[in-house]
This record gives structure tokens, sequence and C-alpha cells, in this order.
């Protein structure tokens, strides 16, 4: 899969989110009556909407990576992680309200209309960033949880603002909220696949095999290279690698190939390495697989 | 209950019993709603004479919510409760006068040239005397004025020498600004309340009609353009800012509406004919909004484009009340009116979705041999993906080749040929000027699957159809 068909799959998995989303929203909402409080009734809204919208979202690299035994554990991270931040992140929506405090009370229609939605929104980002560490966490990786905050957060806030003000822009349409949950969604999905291909260093294509077109983002500090499943660059389908065959190295911005197992040749530009700093342009071979080394 | 209150509620008993109170819910404050959970009420109270009726317990009022207006719910949970909450906390005042031309005119009414005798130089007199008689320490006064136009002179705040120092600035419209447009001028009044907190009071001083230019001078305006100002449009504004109009009626002629605006705020209209009666007026409505109670409770929950609250005060059989509403809608808006198993559909869509995802069959299938441009540095390819079907492929910069990279001036035009042997089914590549194989300077050579060929910047993959 290359890396335009995994932000493709992300923004689609974000819709898809959005559409789950909002039948529970909706459910919620309905019982708004049942609460005691604003505060609780804020603080379920938003965890269920981030355990939903984090269990989707966490399916994501199981499915690019087309290791399907990540989708059940991505899926309940993302809704762990999601539903504490769903909860956390509307209430910081409303901290953030606090924090604006006596500005934001003196005028009721500013309020309404440009107080509120702002603050929510900002919960809305808190929510995105729970949502995007998820894969970060899974993954053990801080460099991925850092990919995943900054698309989720500004995806969220994006996305957030226009789920805040659906109703107020588009008054007519029969469901503003299931419009707005479907945008939150997709600029999660969207801002998430943009900001991991622009913070990534760079990508490694396959060119033979069975993955052949395959890319993987080059966006966390090691990614083991190998036949295992729990490899980053899983490469199964390709005879005689060892379980962690290679390793990825980034550190100041180099990147490093290591072969862990010298009993299968590694190659950069046909010469066998041990280690070698790899530049963009490089063509790799990895026992069977050969992959190259670019730049998006 | 203290002797004390059991004593004031005799008193208010009696009171009621002569049918001599009036109660006046003057202004919601539900800015804290979403955050405290808690609406403030302004109540006023005031005897037959006018006067308002300190003292009274919170045991004398009793408050409830209604989502529909019809069915109210009492609300137990009462909040703080503050006797002359005006008082103590300061009151913003907003002064709006009429400068239209009739405000020119005679107390009397027609036309004079004596300034002692011109209603604008009564009303400015009777300002004077108010901002004089400002006694709280909290208390914040502004100044507007409008005819045609509307003008905020002073923003509301403490420093009253600054208001009478405007008050000279008000001066004898010309003819096209003479129109009056009241409604607009107290809509945008509204906008000087920015900032403000607690109790508001916007009061206005009009000598006639709404008489708006756009329709009487047939054109334009030269500021609203289009835009026309309805009644309701300032009991709108001012509901949603929770700003109580008091209107003063001082001229022959009366608008239609400034009742109907001043009671829908919860204020009143006062009538007034010379500097004396305007002065009073003035007094009265200071000292009215000073004494108002304010009652803080815990709204409900229930989902409602607008929450209608009403208050009573006194006992049964001989009670006065006021029922007002605020708006109550959170950004989400309203749930919907029925749960229908309809809403289930996109949630087994989306399941559906994740799961038919999870099925994608991403592996790479088995084809025809091909080259696959990755990148170009200079120039651009024909075509991405080229399948190598005869037996000969020529790779160059001629529009005649099977693969042309245009507009790279190292790239010859018959640069590289790629050859199939039908005998070993294999490719070989000829460069006819320089290439790289996997980065590796080359003038032929045999190509295996995923090789790197580089034409003069061009990045081609070559595939060999296998997987």
């Amino acid at each position: 899969m290359s890396t335009l068909a995994r932000r493709l799959i992300l923004a689609a998995l974000g819709i898809l989110a959005g559409a789950a989303v909002w039948p529970a929203a909706e459910l919620v909402l309905y019982f708004q009556a049942r609460f005691a409080s604003y505060l609780p009734f804020l603080g379920v809204l938003g965890a269920v909407t981030g355990a939903l919208l984090g269990a989707v979202f966490g399916s994501a690299e199981g499915i690019s990576s087309r290791v399907k035994t990540r989708i059940p554990a991505g899926m309940l991270l993302g809704a762990l992680v999601g539903c504490v931040g769903g909860a956390v992140g509307l209430l910081a929506g409303q901290a953030a309200l606090w924090l604006v405090g006596e500005a934001a009370l003196r005028s009721y229609r500013s309020f309404r209309t440009v107080v509120l939605p702002a603050s929510r929104a900002v919960g809305w980002a808190v929510l995105g960033l729970f949502v995007g560490v998820g894969e970060g966490a899974r993954a053990g990786s801080l460099k991925k949880a850092a990919v995943g905050m900054l698309g989720g957060v500004v995806g969220g806030l994006a996305g957030g603002l226009v789920l805040e003000y659906a109703g107020l822009l588009f008054p007519r349409l029969a469901f503003p909220r299931l419009i707005g949950f479907l945008i939150l969604g997709l600029a999660i999905g969207v801002f998430y696949g943009l900001v991991e291909r622009g913070l990534s260093h760079g990508v490694l294509r396959l060119l033979a095999g069975p993955l052949k077109g395959k890319e993987f983002l080059l966006n966390q500090r090691r990614l083991g290279i190998g036949a295992s499943r729990r490899n980053e660059i899983a490469l199964p389908a390709y005879e005689g690698l060892a379980d962690r065959q290679a390793l990825i190295r980034i550190r100041r911005g180099e990147v490093t190939l290591v072969n862990l197992e010298p009993r299968v040749a590694v190659l950069v530009n046909e010469r066998q390495v041990q280690e070698a700093r790899l530049k963009y342009g490089d063509v790799l071979a990895i026992g069977p697989a050969k992959l190259f080394f670019k730049y998006e | 209950m203290g002797k004390k209150h059991l004593a004031l509620l005799l008193l208010l008993a009696a009171a009621f019993s002569a049918g001599a109170i009036n109660l006046s819910l003057a202004q919601i404050d539900a800015s804290r709603l979403l955050v405290s959970q808690t609406v403030d009420l302004y109540l006023s109270v005031t005897g037959q004479d006018g006067r308002p009726l300190r003292g009274l317990p919170v045991e004398a009022f009793r408050v409830s919510e209604s989502t529909d207006g019809r069915q109210f719910h009492e609300v137990r949970d009462l909040g703080a409760f503050t006797p002359a909450a005006g008082a103590a906390e300061g009151i913003t005042f907003l002064l709006l006068m009429d400068n239209s031309g009739s405000m020119y005119d005679s107390v009397r009414g027609g036309a004079t040239r004596d300034p002692a005798l011109m209603r604008v130089n009564h009303a400015k007199e009777a300002v004077r005397s108010f901002l004089t008689r400002m006694s709280g320490p909290g208390d914040r006064v502004g100044l507007a004025a409008y005819n045609t136009f509307y003008r905020g002179l002073v923003r509301p705040g403490q420093d009253r020498e600054r208001v009478a120092g405007a008050l000279e600035g008000i001066t004898r419209p010309q003819p096209e600004e003479a129109y009056t447009e009241l409604y607009a001028s107290l809509t945008l009044a509204v906008r000087e309340f920015a900032g403000a907190r607690g109790r508001k009071a916007l009061i206005v001083l009009s000598d006639g009609e709404n008489y708006p230019y756009a329709e009487h001078f047939g054109k334009p305006h030269p500021e609203f353009r289009a835009r026309s100002y309805p009644h309701t449009e300032p009991i709108r504004a001012c509901l949603e800012e929770g700003i109580t109009v008091y209107a003063i009626n001082f001229g022959p002629r009366q608008d239609r509406n400034l009742r109907s605006i001043a009671l829908e705020t919860g204020g009143q209209v006062f009538e007034a004919v010379d500097r004396g009666e305007l002065s009073a007026v003035y007094r009265r409505i200071h000292e009215q909004v000073a004494a108002e109670y304010r009652l803080t409770y815990r709204a409900g929950m229930q989902p409602a484009e607008r929450k209608y609250v009403r208050v009573r005060v006194g006992q049964a059989g001989s009670e006065a009340e006021a029922t007002r509403f605020y708006f109550s809608t959170t950004v989400f808006g309203l749930p919907l009116a029925a749960l229908s198993w309809l809403l289930a559909v996109p949630f087994v869509l989306a399941a559906l979705g994740v799961w038919l995802a999870t099925r994608l069959r991403l592996e790479s299938r088995r084809g025809p041999a091909r080259l696959e441009v990755l990148h170009t540095r200079v120039g651009s390819a024909s075509t991405r993906a080229l399948p190598l079907g005869s037996a000969k492929t020529v790779i160059g910069g001629s529009r005649k080749a099977d693969l042309t990279i245009a507009g790279a001036p190292g790239v010859q035009g018959e640069h590289a040929t790629v050859l199939f042997d039908p005998k070993t089914r294999s490719y070989t590549i000829v460069g006819g000027g320089d290439i790289t194989v996997n980065n590796r300077p080359v003038k032929s050579r045999r190509l295996e699957a995923g090789d790197v060929i580089d034409v003069g910047g061009a990045t081609i993959v070559f595939d060999d159809g296998e997987v």
C-alpha cells in the first residue's frame, strides 16, 4: 500500500468513525435530562465519542500493515485510550471555559456563539490527541505518539470547530450533528495522515515480491524488519528472512540500516553491508526483499 | 423562620390582600448555566405606590421552571439570595437619548427658538440630575444618542463627568439626520454592554415613533443599507444579553411597540412631560433596580430551546407572579424528538465498513512485466507504468520512444532499450546514454525483479510481473 493509499484509508476510517459516533452521541443526548448537570453529561458524551473514534482509528495500523492480529488489539487499546481521552477532552474544554472565565461570561451571545464552541473545540482537540496517541502507545514509540498527538490535535480542533458550529452553519440540514461528526472523524484521519507524512524521515517502498508497492513510513526511532509480524516492517511472505532480520535506526535525522542476522545478506546499492547510513535513492536488498528508500 | 421574617410575611400577606404588590422578573442571567448549572434571577417587588418593597426573605419566593410555558416544575434547590443586589454589586446603565429633529421642539409641542423650552435641554438637565444622584460605588453609566444614526458616546464606566461632558456634544441634527431609528438604535446599544456583568439596564428616552430613514427618505440607509430592524430585534438582543429596557415617553407621540420592548425585557414604561417629571422617573428607575432581589437557583437538565421561569411571591390565594424565559440551548442543540432503530443504520454501516477494510486484499497480483516510473527529477514521463509487451522497448526523450521522458536535457532520443529474450524469458537493459541500475553505472545488464533504473534523473522500477 502506498502512503497515499494509507492516507485515504485513514480518511475513510475517519468518516466511518464519525458515522459510528453519531448514533451513540444521539443516544447520550437523548438522555440529557437524566444527568445531574452538564459536567457528567459532557464527560459521558466525550467518553462514548472518544471510545468509538479510538476503536476505529485503532484498526488503521493493522489494516494498512496487513497484520490482522494487530486489529483487535489496536481497536481495544484505541477504545480505552479514546474513552479516557474523550472524557478528559470534553472536560478540558470545560476547563478552557473556566480559564477564560470572566471574559467568557460577559456576553451571552458571544458566549454561546464564540467562547463555548471554541473552548469545546479545544476539548475535541484533546480528544483527537488521545485518539492519535493510541497507536504510539501500542507501538511503544514516543515519536509515533508525538505524530499522533499533533495530527489528532489539529484534526480534532478543525473537525471540532465544524462539529460545534454544525447546527449554526447548517441550520436547515436534517442531521447537522451527523455532518459534524463525519467531518470531525475525517479531519482527524486526514490530519493524522498529513502529519504522519510530514514528520516522517522517509519511506521504504517494497519493489518486488507479494507486497511490492507497499510503503512503510519511517516515523519512529526504531523499526524492525523481518519475518515476524511483530516487526514494524513485517515481511512474512519473503522466504529466508529471520524473525528479526534487520533494524532501521533513526538518530538525529540520520537513518541507519543494521543487519542483525548475518547469515542472510543485506545489500545497499548492491554492496553487502553490516551497518550503513542510508541516503534517499538507495536500493536495499534484505534477502529476497528489495526496498527503495525515498523521501516523501 | 425568625420572628422578623414572620412579621414581614404577615406584612406581605396584608399587602397582597389589598392587591397592592407587583412582581417583575427584571433580568434572567443564564450565562453561568453550563459552568455552574445555575441561573440568576433579578426580581423587582414594588408596592402600590411603585416604591420597592424591601426586606423580603427568600421563603417568600417560589421558583418553577418549564420547557413549554405550560407545565411548571417547582425548583427545590434555591441557592444564594441577595436583597438589594443592584446596590451591593452595582448596576450598569446605558442612557439612550433621542436626538431626532422633534427633540428641538418645545416640551409643550410646536417649534421654538428658546433653548430653555426645548425638550432636548430638559432631557439633558434630567440626565445631569440622574448622574448627580447615582450613589452606588459600583454603578456604571454610559451614554448614547440616536436619530438617523446611532452614536455610542461614552461606554458604561464610573466616570460620570465624562458622561456629563458628552451631553454637551449632543447638538441639533441636520435634516437628513433627523429621522428616528429607534429599533435599530436599541439593538445597536446592546453592544455597549460588552464586558459588563451583573445587572444591566438600558434607559431609552423617546419623544416619538420609530421613523426609519430608508422607509421615509426612499434611499438605503447610509450605514444599515438594506437591513431593516423590526421591533422584535432589540427584544431578542436584550433577552440574549440579559438587559432590561426602561422606556420613557417624553413627548406627545408614543411608539406603539416601545411598551412591548420594555415589558418583554422585564422593564417598564414611564411618562414624563418636563424636566421635573423626567428627573423623578430616572430616580425611580435607579431606586427600583437598586432594590431588586437576586435569587440564584440550580437549573434542571431538561433540553429545551428556551426555558420558562415563573416566580411567585406571597402566600396561596394572595400571590403575585411573573414569568419570563431564557435561551437554554447548548451548542449541540436539542436531542432528536424520538429514538429510532434507524439510528443504528450508520453504526452498522460503519462497523461493516471497518470489517470490509480488514478484509481488503492488498497483496499484489501476478501480471505482465512492466516498467514503473517512480519519480522524475527533471521533466516528465509519458506514462506512470508501461507493460513490456514487445521484444524491444525504447526509453528516451524522443516522442517515438515507448517511454518518453520529456523536458529532461540529459536524456537522449533513444537513451536506453529493454530487450526481451524469449528463450530465457528475461529482459536486458542496454544503455545508449548513461544509465544506472541500483545506483551502479552499467552499459548493459540483465534485469531482475525490483531493479531500480535511473535514466537521466527518471527513477524507473523493473517489475517482472511475478509475486
